[in-house]
């Protein structure tokens, strides 16, 4: 069946986690899964529609919202600091809303352990997506006969593709995004620090009703040659590194990114700027080079074609012994619940996952190829599309000044 | 911060990885595998790149008792202290297999009878027995709380740091206050001010809500408060890796503030005595749920106590968790964020958060941003 992939205006909550559920409710029959305990907070955020305003992962640990599914129950079990999450807005019945739990402790891991093997059937085959020491020496408590499986193979399986409302909510979490970079960009001058534009980010990304930062945002100094960046691993670029002090100058060449969270979804931005200059004749000409591998990828990029064909479309449009692309990271990604999210493409898994990687129609990518030689600053920017069945859309027009639009 | 990215100081390694090896000693743990950012941090004392959210679990961070050797995933070496070596350094990979390969290298582990991790994922789980075929794979979780529940004088003092921090953004969300503002704002306010003093990473980001509506504290709402609102400050700030916390209720408009309210406030401050007696060494976590119940009030649903440092740490009391109240003492060198949380008529709440250092005699309190006064 071809369904057209189309991105909603006006998204609704309970519209998507109808379509969530029914989609994980599909992904759990096929992997033989009875039950699924998630933890982690992408999850749980899936399964239920919560939403919240992520914290630290030292903190998220220890107070954070479970959720349990059931094969054949529609709706999951929320187990949360009530109000926090806005629970009772989510359209859940009295009886699969619960108090906090806390599996990070052995008392709380035992009383969670007991409560989920009364949800649970005896024999069930359950997935769960961690395990901490204390729920793991409890597990048999729910999980009697066999090891848990991987719940975050379930989740996986049925996020892949995004739903209409999805996509527009998605789309609404990038637009804040973008709509936050602007002023952001347009403060940019010598002299300011990299923890300026932080500041000037959050402010407008808060104001414009961001959920959360999600990552600590990059606005690296690119180094005049590979060799005068910090030493790595692989012999090429270190990014991203990390925003501090340092004040800006006339000629610096930033690589941005960021991500905010909005609705329980994850946006992600990326950008090459200058400080204070135009781009230089070879400047310019890294921006057209990456250009044409952004053309030449998504000349291929539709259902049905492999992560594979993508990274050949680059590295032939790129006609050089490199991969235009950072070599620890990818040539793309996916978005939406995770801010980096399957599928993966042009990764260390190899050219033989990336054949195995099929795009499908409602799948959202994340392009970020870039391209270097020392002594410009490289070029580096990142596109959001959503595939469909014959192409693609863009899900953001955000312009690349200054080196053109 | 500064205008590099550096290592945390080698003094507060020293203090963090002797505990870390003690730990290792004292629960017969021969090397740790770990996934989570803050036991990282502990142990190398490495800057890595900040994101929110729980992260699913990879061993990221090894130390080996034997050789005391720290082994680290960074593809690069800024922020990575001069004690680990660049041999010492794995890149970011997406592919298990790479990962598994490069534990397999590690020098020590191979023979290390028992490796402990700090969570697991049903992967892991299943991969590592596979190549360390004659180790037993054990909870680590306990030995790392052990290591991180008493914190170094130089603990102490990053703490004290990101506090600063947390009370200066706070107090500038809280001059913003005024009938009509919304949450959007406050927390805007809030993250450019802990921005503009060089930390760009919060511990917290809910910073404000309307604790005078009847319904829950939601995701912000873009309802706008009314005269009559108290507004509720939860202000966290992750400076140098560690977590400070405060907590402060203001009202919308003081000259609204009737006499219901000023009772509110007062049994707030009454409640946060009878908080602070409990703040002793060698008492149990459970006088501070005891405190509420002096007052007449019901614990709220989450901690009335965390641990502060990396991330929380232990005591993590809550009235969901009695037992582990009852039992856990408190001790000279614990931080604990202390809630003080009282709920009157129509949901109307007055919400404190204060940071306490446990000490030899009794209890400092290591925060003063202004509360709101009648």
């Amino acid at each position: 069946m071809t369904i057209a992939v189309s991105v909603e205006d006006k998204p609704d909550l309970g519209r998507m986690q109808r379509h969530r559920r029914a989609r994980l409710q599909q992904a759990m029959a096929d992997q033989g899964a009875d039950a699924l305990v998630l933890l982690s907070n992408s999850n749980v955020s899936y399964a239920t529609g919560a939403r919240w305003p992520l914290s630290d992962p030292g903190r998220a640990n220890v107070q954070r919202p479970v959720a349990v599914v059931t094969a054949g129950d529609d709706l999951p079990h929320l187990f949360t600091t009530f109000g926090e999450l806005g629970a009772p807005d989510l359209g859940l019945p009295d009886d699969h809303v619960h108090g906090p739990v806390y599996p990070e402790f052995d008392e709380g891991a035992e009383s969670f352990a007991r409560t989920v093997a009364e949800l649970v059937p005896y024999g069930a085959r359950v997935a769960v997506d961690e395990l901490p020491g204390s729920l793991n020496r409890v597990r048999v408590l729910f999980s009697p006969d066999a090891e848990p499986s991987s719940a975050d193979d379930v989740v996986g399986a049925a996020k892949l593709i995004k739903t209409p409302d999805e996509l527009g909510f998605l789309r609404k979490a990038l637009a804040i995004t973008e709509q936050a970079i602007a002023p952001t960009q347009a403060s940019l001058a010598p002299g300011m620090r990299q923890n300026e534009l932080t500041a000037r980010f959050l402010r407008t990304a808060f104001e414009l009703g961001a959920d959360a930062n999600i990552l600590d945002p990059i606005w690296q100094v690119m180094p005049a040659s590979v060799a005068d960046g910090p030493w790595t691993t692989h012999g090429d670029i270190a990014c991203p590194l990390l925003t501090t002090e340092r004040e800006l100058e006339v000629g610096d060449v930033l690589w941005v990114d960021t991500g905010i969270s909005y609705a329980g979804f994850a946006s992600d931005f990326g950008r090459t700027w200058l400080v204070g200059t135009d781009p230089t004749p070879r400047q310019q000409a890294q921006f057209r080079a990456w250009s044409e591998i952004v053309e030449a990828v998504l000349a291929v990029t539709r259902a049905g074609a492999t992560g594979a064909d993508l990274t050949r479309a680059a590295l032939s449009a790129h006609g050089r012994n490199r991969r235009p692309w950072m070599e620890h990271f990818y040539l793309g990604h996916g978005l939406g619940i995770e801010s980096a999210e399957p599928p993966f493409i042009g990764t260390d898994l190899g050219d033989g996952y990336d054949e195995r990687q099929v795009l499908a129609a409602g799948m959202v990518l994340v392009l970020e190829p870039l391209v270097w030689e020392d002594g410009a600053g490289g070029y580096r920017a990142e596109e959001v599309i959503a595939i469909t069945e014959d192409a693609w859309i863009p899900l953001t027009d955000y312009p690349y000044d200054p080196y053109g639009h | 911060m500064a205008t590099e990215v550096l290592a945390d100081a080698q003094a507060l390694r020293e203090a963090r990885r002797r505990r870390a090896l003690a730990a290792m000693k004292e629960h017969d743990i021969d090397a740790l595998l770990l996934g989570r950012e803050a036991n990282a941090r502990y142990v190398a004392g490495a800057q890595r790149l900040w994101t929110a959210g729980t992260r699913p679990f990879g061993p990221g961070c090894v130390i080996v008792r034997a050789t005391g050797a720290v082994h680290l995933v960074s593809t690069w070496d800024e922020g990575i202290p001069d004690d680990i070596p660049h041999d010492n350094l794995f890149g970011i990979t997406w592919n298990p297999g790479n990962l598994l390969a490069w534990l397999k290298g590690i020098d020590g582990l191979a023979e290390a009878r028992r490796i402990g991790t700090d969570s697991l994922t049903p992967r892991f789980a299943r991969l590592l027995p596979k190549i360390f075929p004659s180790a037993d794979l054990v909870d680590a979780e306990q030995a790392l709380e052990a290591a991180r529940r008493v914190k170094a004088p130089e603990e102490i003092d990053a703490i004290r740091t990101a506090l600063a921090v947390a009370e200066t953004a706070l107090t500038a969300a809280v001059a913003e206050l005024r009938p009509g503002v919304s949450e959007h704002h406050l927390a805007a306010v809030f993250m450019e001010a802990m921005a503009h003093q060089g930390v760009t990473t919060p511990a917290t980001q809910q910073v404000a809500w309307i604790a005078s509506s009847p319904g829950p504290r939601g995701h912000r709402r873009t309802a706008a408060a009314r005269r009559d609102d108290l507004v509720a400050f939860d202000a966290g700030v992750v400076a140098g890796g560690y977590v400070g916390e405060v907590g402060r209720t203001w009202p919308s408009d003081p000259a609204t503030v009737d006499a219901t309210t000023r009772d509110l406030y007062r049994l707030a401050d009454d409640l946060w005595d009878h908080l602070l007696e409990a703040c002793r060494p060698g008492e149990p976590c459970s006088g501070l749920l005891a405190a509420y119940r002096e007052v007449g009030q019901t614990p709220p649903p989450f901690p009335v106590a965390t641990g502060l440092g990396l991330g929380f740490d232990v005591p993590v009391v809550t009235a969901q968790l009695p037992r582990t109240a009852l039992h856990e003492l408190l001790e000279p060198g614990m931080v604990l964020a202390v809630t003080a949380q009282v709920t009157g008529q129509e949901h109307r709440t007055v919400f404190h958060k204060e940071a306490v250092h446990i000490t030899d005699n009794g209890s400092e309190v290591l925060t003063s941003a202004p509360h709101w006064t009648q």
